[in-house]
Formats: C-alpha cells, sequence, structure tokens
C-alpha cells in the first residue's frame, strides 16, 4: 500500500493543556479517513498540524512520505483543505473568490474556476457576492475552493455542516466518486457520525486530544452490537420465562425485551418458539442494530470509565 | 517573482475592490479641501473676520502662496499620514484574520515570505497613490483658488518635502503589520494607530519629537516654526522600526502558531 497521510505521536499543547496526544494516523491512497470526536476532543487541532498552520510540541508529520515543514512548500502543490468553516472575501462575487484563490495557487488551467462551479452547482451563483450566500450555498464555496487545486490529498473539517440532505448526499458521491476514480485521499473529520459511517473506508475515534479506536469499515459491522427487541403482550412474564430458560433478557425503556447473547441474536427463531411453547407469543420480534453514534458515545462511556 | 506578482495582482485586485479603501480615499479627500478652505479665507481677510473663530484656525495654512500651501500638505500626509497608511495597513493584513481568508495565505506552494512582501509592496502603493492623489486634488484646489508664488523650484521644493515625508510615513507604518497579525484583526492595529498618533503630538509638543521616529517626518515638513533639518540618526530612527515591523510580521506569518 502507498501511504499518503501519516502522523507519527503527534501532541501539541497550550500552556499546560493537553490538546492532542501521541495521535498516530496512517492513510493510504485512496482511502476516505473519517475522523470522529466531540467538539474539543483534538480533531481540527491535528489538521492544523498536518497542515502546517501549528506546529506540534512533539511528533511528526508526512505527506507523500516528506515531513510537513515550513520549508518543504511544493508539499501543498496538490492538497485541497477546508478547515472549520468556509472563508472567503465577502465583497468579492463567487467566481472572484475562485479566480482569486486560482492565481493564489498558481493554477494555470483556464477552466478551473468555471469547472468547479458547474461541479459543486455554484454556477448560477458566479456573480453573486459571497457575502450574501446562504450557509449552504457557502459551504459549497468552501469546497469548491479544497477541489479547485485538482488535489491528490483533500483534508475536509465538517465539510458538510450547512448543507442541506440533498447537498450531503451530493457531497458525499463527491467525494466517493474522487476517491475511488481518482485516488484521491480524503481525511474528513465530522459531527455528523452517520455521515462518517456512510462514506469512510477507515474511522478514528479521537478523545480527549488521544486517538482511542481506528478501524476499517468493514470492522464496524462485527464491532456494531446486535440486540433482539421482543414485545409480547405480558413482557414481564415473558422475561422470567426467557431466564428460566437460561437468556440474559431485561427491559428496555420503552418497556421491551431485550436479550444481546449471540446465541439469541442469531437464532431468533428459538426465542420465539420457545415464548409460544411457555404461552408468550411475540407480537413483535426484531433485530436492532447498534449505528456508529450509539458505539461511538459507548466508546466513549467506557474511555472515561477507565 | 512570479509568484510575489501574482500576490500583489490578488491583493491590488482586493483593495480596488474594498469598500474600507475607497473609504479611506474619500475621509483623505477632506484634507485638501479644508487646505484650500483656510487658504481661501487666507487669501480673503475680510472673510476671516465674519469666520470668527475659524479665521484663527485658518492662521496654521500660513500665506494664500503656493509655499506655504505646499508645505501643509507636507504636514497634513506626516500626521494624517500615520492614520491613512495605518489604516491602509491594518486593513490589508487585518482583513485576512478578520474574514478568516488567513489559512489560505498559509498553506501554498510557495514561500510566506512572498506573501508579506507582497502585502508590504501593496500597502506601499496603494499609500503612495492615495498620498498622490492628495497632492494633486489639492494642486488642483490651489490652483483653482489662485495661488500666489507659482514657480518651478517652488513645485520641485514642495513636492520634493512631501515625498520625503510621505516616504518616510508610510515606512512607519511597518509596525501596524505585526500588530494586525498578532491581534488577528483590525482593533490591535488601529489600537496601535492612534496611539501612535497621540504620542506623536504629545511628544513633538514637549520638544522631544525629533528623537521619536513619529514625529519626525512632520517636524521635518515645518510643522513647528522651524524645520528639521534631517541627519542619519533620524533617518536610522526611522529605519529601525521600519525594518523592524516588516520582520517582526515576517517572523509571525512563518514561525506562529495559527490557529
Amino acid at each position: 500500500m502507498n501511504t499518503v497521510l501519516q502522523t507519527k505521536n503527534l501532541s501539541k499543547s497550550y500552556q499546560g493543556f493537553q490538546a492532542v496526544q501521541d495521535v498516530s494516523l496512517k492513510i493510504e491512497k485512496g482511502e476516505i479517513y473519517g475522523f470522529i470526536g466531540l467538539n474539543g476532543a483534538g480533531k481540527t487541532t491535528v489538521i492544523r498540524m498536518l497542515l502546517g498552520l501549528i506546529r506540534p510540541s512533539e511528533g511528526t508529520s508526512y505527506l507523500q512520505g516528506e515531513k510537513v515543514h515550513l520549508k518543504h512548500h511544493h508539499l501543498w502543490e496538490k492538497v485541497g483543505y477546508l478547515v472549520e468553516t468556509p472563508h472567503f472575501y465577502p465583497e468579492l462575487t463567487v467566481q472572484e473568490n475562485l479566480e482569486v484563490y486560482k492565481k493564489l495557487r498558481l493554477l494555470s488551467h483556464p477552466d478551473a474556476v468555471t469547472n468547479v462551479m458547474a461541479q459543486l452547482h455554484l454556477t448560477k451563483y458566479a456573480q453573486v457576492k459571497a457575502g450574501n450566500l446562504s450557509l449552504g450555498n457557502a459551504q459549497r464555496l468552501g469546497i469548491a475552493k479544497a477541489l479547485l487545486p485538482q488535489p491528490e490529498i483533500l483534508i475536509l473539517d465538517e465539510p458538510v455542516n450547512g448543507l442541506d440532505p440533498a447537498g450531503i448526499i451530493e457531497i458525499r458521491k463527491l467525494l466517493q466518486k474522487l476517491a475511488q476514480d481518482q485516488g484521491v485521499t480524503i481525511l474528513i473529520s465530522s459531527h455528523l457520525l452517520s455521515e462518517i459511517a456512510k462514506i469512510a473506508t477507515k474511522i478514528g475515534i479521537i478523545h480527549q486530544g488521544k486517538l482511542i479506536q481506528e478501524f476499517e469499515s468493514q470492522e464496524l459491522k462485527q464491532l456494531l452490537h446486535q440486540r433482539l427487541v421482543i414485545d409480547t403482550r405480558h413482557n414481564q412474564s415473558a422475561l422470567s420465562k426467557l431466564s428460566a430458560a437460561g437468556y440474559s433478557p431485561h427491559l428496555n425503556k420503552t418497556g421491551s425485551i431485550e436479550i444481546r447473547e449471540s446465541v439469541a441474536v442469531q437464532h431468533p427463531e428459538n426465542i420465539s418458539r420457545l415464548l409460544v411453547d411457555v404461552g408468550f407469543p411475540p407480537a413483535q420480534i426484531t433485530i436492532e442494530e447498534e449505528d456508529l453514534e450509539s458505539y461511538f458515545l459507548e466508546v466513549i462511556k467506557n474511555e472515561e470509565g477507565d | 517573482m512570479k509568484h510575489f506578482l501574482s500576490v500583489l495582482s490578488i491583493e491590488l485586485f482586493k483593495i480596488r475592490k474594498s469598500k474600507v479603501i475607497w473609504l479611506t480615499v474619500i475621509a483623505a479627500s477632506l484634507a485638501p479641501l479644508m487646505a484650500s478652505f483656510f487658504t481661501l479665507i487666507l487669501k480673503y481677510p475680510g472673510w476671516m473676520k465674519k469666520a470668527g473663530l475659524l479665521g484663527a484656525q485658518a492662521q496654521v495654512a500660513g500665506a494664500a502662496s503656493w509655499p506655504d500651501y505646499l508645505n501643509l500638505y507636507g504636514q497634513m500626509l506626516a500626521v494624517g499620514g500615520i492614520l491613512i497608511f495605518g489604516f491602509i495597513t491594518s486593513w490589508i493584513f487585518g482583513r485576512e484574520y478578520t474574514d478568516g481568508t488567513i489559512k489560505d495565505f498559509l498553506v501554498l506552494p510557495y514561500s510566506r515570505v512572498i506573501v508579506v512582501l507582497a502585502k508590504f509592496s501593496a500597502m506601499f502603493i496603494t499609500s503612495i497613490l492615495i498620498s498622490l492623489y492628495i497632492v494633486l486634488f489639492g494642486c488642483l484646489l490651489g490652483w483653482f483658488i489662485g495661488l500666489s508664488g507659482w514657480s518651478g523650484e517652488v513645485l520641485i521644493q514642495g513636492i520634493g518635502t512631501i515625498t520625503a515625508a510621505t516616504f518616510m510615513t508610510i515606512m512607519l507604518s511597518t509596525p501596524t503589520a505585526f500588530f494586525a497579525s498578532y491581534g488577528k484583526g483590525y482593533l490591535a492595529p488601529i489600537g496601535f494607530v492612534i496611539l501612535l498618533l497621540i504620542f506623536s503630538q504629545i511628544i513633538a509638543a514637549a520638544d522631544l519629537g525629533e528623537f521619536f521616529p513619529w514625529s519626525i517626518p512632520a517636524l521635518y515638513s515645518g510643522i513647528s516654526e522651524v524645520s528639521l533639518e534631517l541627519t542619519w540618526v533620524h533617518l536610522l530612527l526611522i529605519f529601525c522600526p521600519s525594518i523592524l515591523g516588516v520582520l517582526s510580521t515576517l517572523e509571525w506569518w512563518r514561525y506562529a502558531d495559527h490557529d
């Protein structure tokens, strides 16, 4: 595999406050790395260090195998980025903002601005002053700036903020296409965990400045807990019967019976048969899967408990 | 050089598009209008009596002649320039923080030094153009008033003093860029500029002006009764904070954490 983006023991402290501690990431070419964490967990600080906006207290970042350093300017030629909120000159139009950025990045492609505006559906706002854009279109402008240099590495901090559901899907598809068709390596941070679950090929959970878990998106299925949720006419009595049969059921917040044991989740027909036999036939029996959000909260809770 | 010219052209384009700079130009237009108004009062003393207190203030303009009129412009640019050039510098550097566009300048495939130098050059060019406009507008008004004492020699001497005072004042605006970068916006540099203006007046009034860099241009252009003869010490006093302003801004852009 070709490692495109890497951090080794990256740490940052501010006057005694440890914002990031020993974060080591490795992102391969064409991978979409989803970086998740609570507000203030250290996601943006890691991104800023990766972009050389702030200097790490310890550790190093590498892009395409080369150290991120003030003097290694050429590293940024093929890097597109959006850090936190999109930024632009409010008195300039959308097109002028992109032309200014194109010139700043020394991009020569004559149609670069036209193409990126079309890609982000900004063409009809080309002559609108950026300061008058809606939140969603401002976000599109921020993403357009990130895509303008036709990057090989894309670093996006909360890229779908302010976008409507259709916009979120559109950007998701665009990023997936970039990664799959053009091999663009993408680091995406977001607090919209469902979005990360849909787009990322690898996920890292950062909490209190530490990278506490990292997994491939294929592994996520195995990590997410499943549970059997059952409703009968007399849940309390059915619960006793299930307990007597050797299961470990409990009543959840809505009063339904929940069983988490894999033997029950993998063979719900056995539970159904048992309940029919003891006179409490299930009115409803479903397998529910934990989502990334619940899993994330559980991981955070466990981490804080340690 | 290609990178530098590219950033410079962007800066000049942003300046051209900015309301702030055009408002500064409009505000700066008040100076020639006031100067010509005072001179007009001096030319027609009958008005002075009717004008009462205004007449007393008009004495600042001296006589209604070209030498005094041009001299007044030198003084205005030396004193007002601290404000005007300071505002321009605050805007050029501070707006990137206020608009959040600073991040665009820090992750580029060329050195941040180029960006800072291009910004200083844009500040220099804009300040020169505004000064030129003030002087030309003033000359036009002077011609309308019909001032006496016009000669090529007077013009060369007057323009020479104005140019020197303007250059000195522009150079002394560079530390403002550091305050804009350090303060991440407009407030800190504008506060700094206002403080400089106040100190330059107080220190000059205490007869210590020739030792305070920001008082020197005004003293040189004849704000006090006797114009200051520039020595290498004065030039050094101006050069040191100017170069310090450039270097500190460069170092800040290169090495500070940009949160």
